[in-house]
């Protein structure tokens, strides 16, 4: 017969299905409770995945291993940084890079990192000449716009890509486009940023006319300059007037802060100063005294000539000798006043910006082959000259194309003169898009195709279409004036890199309009 | 009533432990040294690294501190054979499991409760705008607090109180060495939410399968880590109150699942 043993406590074995009952409801809610923590959690680590992890805990060293792991990403991210600043102090750029790709897939909202590192791309990846290596310019684009799509509510990276764009690269639509985005905001309006929804902007930043905007009024400054250099006048006007109605609330608030009446005053100046400009240089009208002539600046160069009113033509008549090999001296005249620069572009022919791959593994550029220099040599006493010495820098400039029929290699040389980008004092008989500029070699007068570049007509007939601006009508509809660029393009080969054959104008092309007229 | 009494024993007995004032006072040690990161070159870089430290410190203490509190608590009753004088008196074996798991917590709390008060005091001296030649009075009301930082901690505290019943629940039959790898194992794998969270939608059946077992079935730590957005404040987070509130309340859930796993075990366990 079996025995009956009970091997535990009779109040224990009652317990059992109760408390089992207990647990397994409650386990069920705990799912439950994680259905409805899983938006928030993906809210709170947005580009945390497993993709992201992998990629940071592969390149972490075995000292920072641990800390994602027990949930300290951010901790690693500073530490990290710390470094970051260290290599930045002993001005070792190439240790900065791996860190700072590190940093922003541990922690994706520090938008500082990809500023910066933004910014060490561009700028301090030089040649022993300290002329910028050009191939890091699509990574640096591709690493902001990363942090943008990250960060959308924070107006400085947006801001930092159009300064990238309108100082280093000269791409002033892009630039346009990236401040607009910056003064819009997350919303596309910049007043919506409803502190009730927590779109929180710490307060204290209200001195720069930011608070309670979705961007600080430096981003409006930057667009109205942005839109100048690009030549879209009314426009500008129309963001100057922009920034003053926002500084004059500022103003209203703190009358006695020197700082934003000085703000005020210049916003003032340069509305007036662009208006002014467009008057001396398009038109006959309300010329003072420092311009007493008849005619609009950009006909009345050639006129004081002796010709007749019109585009003045600039002659311009480059010689490019390779005393050595890799070393080209790129020489010449032009009618131009001191002040102005010959923009220089060596590369492969069959050059292309690119990264190396959407998700920015590296930020590197995407091929250590391609050979790319841009310089821009200073005008004196209508002459220019450099020679620009490549052979010290053989992983810039590897000269390793294969075109060509026996496959040796063909480059690309573009001399131009952008007045986009020059002096005031030039542009002042240049006009803003070229209208003022020619050369007696038609071929030279080259038009840029690209839609965004176009401008606001100011003039007939320098190869602008549509109506001509009124000097009135704030903003004005039409962009039909294209940049009137003057432009040389030489096609070479390995041997005339090389020394061994000279340079003439029989290389000399037609103008390629693939080849941007940023410098990038 | 009994339960509470085990716990204030518990509590007195942990302030005690030597290896637990280790690790506060290498915590307190971290945030003390904070000031140090302060010197990089942007000044709102130097907030962001001492925030992101500050808080790493309070976890990491945080961390080791309830791991080491309470691997030890029902083990060391077992092996010094007290146990046995506290349930031959009207003690049930459940009371007694509460009351280590409270008196344990409580002794975490007090922790985390001093690390995080000396953290926000350190990040308002940190913000002082004036010097101390400005006399005392206008240098030290010339800060401003910090009071975002407190619900880091309180996050923190949460956690704790999840990772307090894990280790509970495995030194109810585990050895104190195996229960510190387990709960530290399982902490790690609990802190990769997001990832585990990713795994659930991939394209791979048994990739799939496994990210959701190990999403819904681990306690996901990674729930409460809510630093980034304390420490970059323009990071937007929409309801973050209902984002705290739900995550409090799994924390409360799945420590009661895991007290009630550690009770049904201890009860069957022979001591």
């Amino acid at each position: 017969m079996a025995s009956n043993t009970v091997r535990y406590p009779q109040d224990m074995t009652r317990r059992l299905p109760i408390l089992a009952s207990a647990c397994v409801a409650l386990f069920a809610a705990s799912i439950f409770m994680q259905r409805l923590i899983d938006p928030g959690r993906q809210a709170y680590h947005a580009q945390e995945n497993l993709r992201t992890t992998q990629a940071a805990m592969g390149g972490l060293n075995n000292e920072f291993m641990l800390l994602p792991l027990l949930g300290f990403r951010e901790a690693a991210a500073g530490l990290l940084w710390v470094r970051c600043d260290e290599f930045f102090h002993s001005g070792d750029y190439d240790a900065i890079l791996p860190l700072v790709r590190l940093i922003t897939w541990l922690d994706p909202h520090a938008d500082n990192v990809y500023i910066t590192g933004a910014w060490h791309l561009d700028y301090n990846f030089t040649d022993s000449s300290e002329r910028s290596d050009r191939r890091y310019i699509a990574p640096a684009v591709g690493l902001l716009k990363e942090g943008i799509a990250n960060n959308n509510n924070i107006p400085d990276i947006k801001f930092e890509l159009g300064w990238q764009d309108f100082d280093k690269i000269k791409d002033f639509p892009g630039a346009v486009e990236a401040f607009k985005m910056a003064i819009a905001g997350p919303y596309g309006d910049e007043n919506i940023f409803d502190p009730a929804k927590n779109h929180t902007i710490p307060k204290d930043q209200d001195n720069e006319g930011y608070w309670p905007y979705a961007g600080p009024l430096k981003d409006i400054h930057m667009l109205a300059h942005a839109y100048e250099k690009e030549g879209r006048l009314p426009d500008a006007i129309a963001t100057w007037d922009h920034a003053l109605e926002r500084s004059t609330k500022l103003l209203r608030d703190k009358p006695k802060d020197f700082g934003n009446k000085s703000m005020h005053d210049a916003e003032l100046h340069n509305r007036a100063e662009i208006l002014q400009r467009y008057y001396d240089r398009y038109t006959d009208l309300n010329h003072d005294h420092n311009n007493p002539s008849k005619l609009p600046a950009v006909h009345a160069a050639a006129a004081n000539g002796g010709g007749k009113p019109g585009p003045f033509d600039i002659a311009l008549r480059p010689l490019i000798e390779v005393p050595r090999r890799y070393v080209l001296k790129v020489s010449g005249r032009v009618n131009l006043a001191d002040g102005g620069r010959i923009d220089v572009r060596i590369s492969d022919w069959d050059y292309k910006d690119r990264v190396s791959d959407k998700d920015l593994r590296a930020l590197q550029p995407p091929d250590l082959g391609q050979t790319i220099l841009i310089d821009s040599i200073s005008i004196r006493k209508d002459k220019f000259a450099r020679e620009m010495d490549m052979s010290k820098d053989p992983k810039m400039y590897s000269f390793s194309n294969k075109l060509g029929p026996d496959k040796t290699g063909l480059y690309k040389i573009v001399l131009s003169f952008n007045t986009r980008t020059t002096a005031p004092h030039i542009q002042d008989y240049a006009g803003w898009s070229g209208e003022g500029l020619t050369d007696a070699q038609p071929g030279r007068v080259f038009y840029v195709s690209d839609e965004a570049q176009l401008a606001t007509k100011m003039i007939e007939g320098e190869g602008g279409k549509g109506p001509v601006w009124d000097g009135k009508a704030v903003p004005f509809p039409f962009y039909g004036q294209p940049p009137r660029v003057i432009r040389v393009t030489y096609k070479i080969n390995q041997q005339q890199v090389l020394g061994n054959k000279p340079i003439t104008d029989a290389d000399i092309v037609p103008n390629d309009p693939d080849t941007t007229i940023m410098l990038k | 009533m009994i339960a509470w009494a085990i716990a204030r024993q518990t509590v007195n007995e942990a302030l005690r432990r030597r290896i637990m004032w280790v690790f506060l006072i290498s915590g307190v040690a971290l945030i003390f040294l904070m000031p140090l990161f302060g010197y990089l070159t942007a000044p709102k870089d130097s907030q962001t690294v001492l925030r992101a430290l500050g808080l790493a410190a309070i976890l990491l203490a945080g961390l080791f501190i309830t791991i080491v509190t309470c691997i030890y608590l029902i083990p060391v009753e077992i092996e010094r054979r007290t146990i046995y004088t506290v349930l031959s008196k009207p003690v049930q074996r459940y009371e007694f499991v509460l009351g280590k798991f409270l008196g344990g917590f409580i002794t975490v709390a007090i922790n985390i409760l001093f690390m995080g008060v000396l953290f926000i005091f350190m990040l308002y001296l940190q913000s002082l705008k004036v010097g101390l030649d400005r006399g005392f009075f206008a240098c030290i009301t010339s800060g401003t607090f910090a009071p975002e930082m407190i619900r880091g901690i309180f996050m923190t505290f949460f956690q704790m109180l999840l990772l307090a019943a894990l280790t509970i629940f495995f030194s109810t039959f585990t050895t104190p060495i195996v229960n510190f790898f387990l709960s530290f194992g399982i902490f790690m794998v609990g802190n990769l939410s997001s990832v585990t969270d990713s795994l659930t939608t991939n394209s791979n059946w048994l990739v799939r399968g496994t990210g959701t077992v190990i999403h819904y079935l681990l306690p996901n730590f990674g729930n409460f880590n809510i630093q980034n957005a304390l420490i970059h404040p323009v990071a937007e987070i929409s309801n973050p109150n209902e984002y705290m509130r739900n995550n409090i309340v799994y924390a409360l859930i799945y420590s009661a699942v895991l007290l009630i796993l550690a009770i049904i075990v201890f009860d069957r366990r022979e001591v």
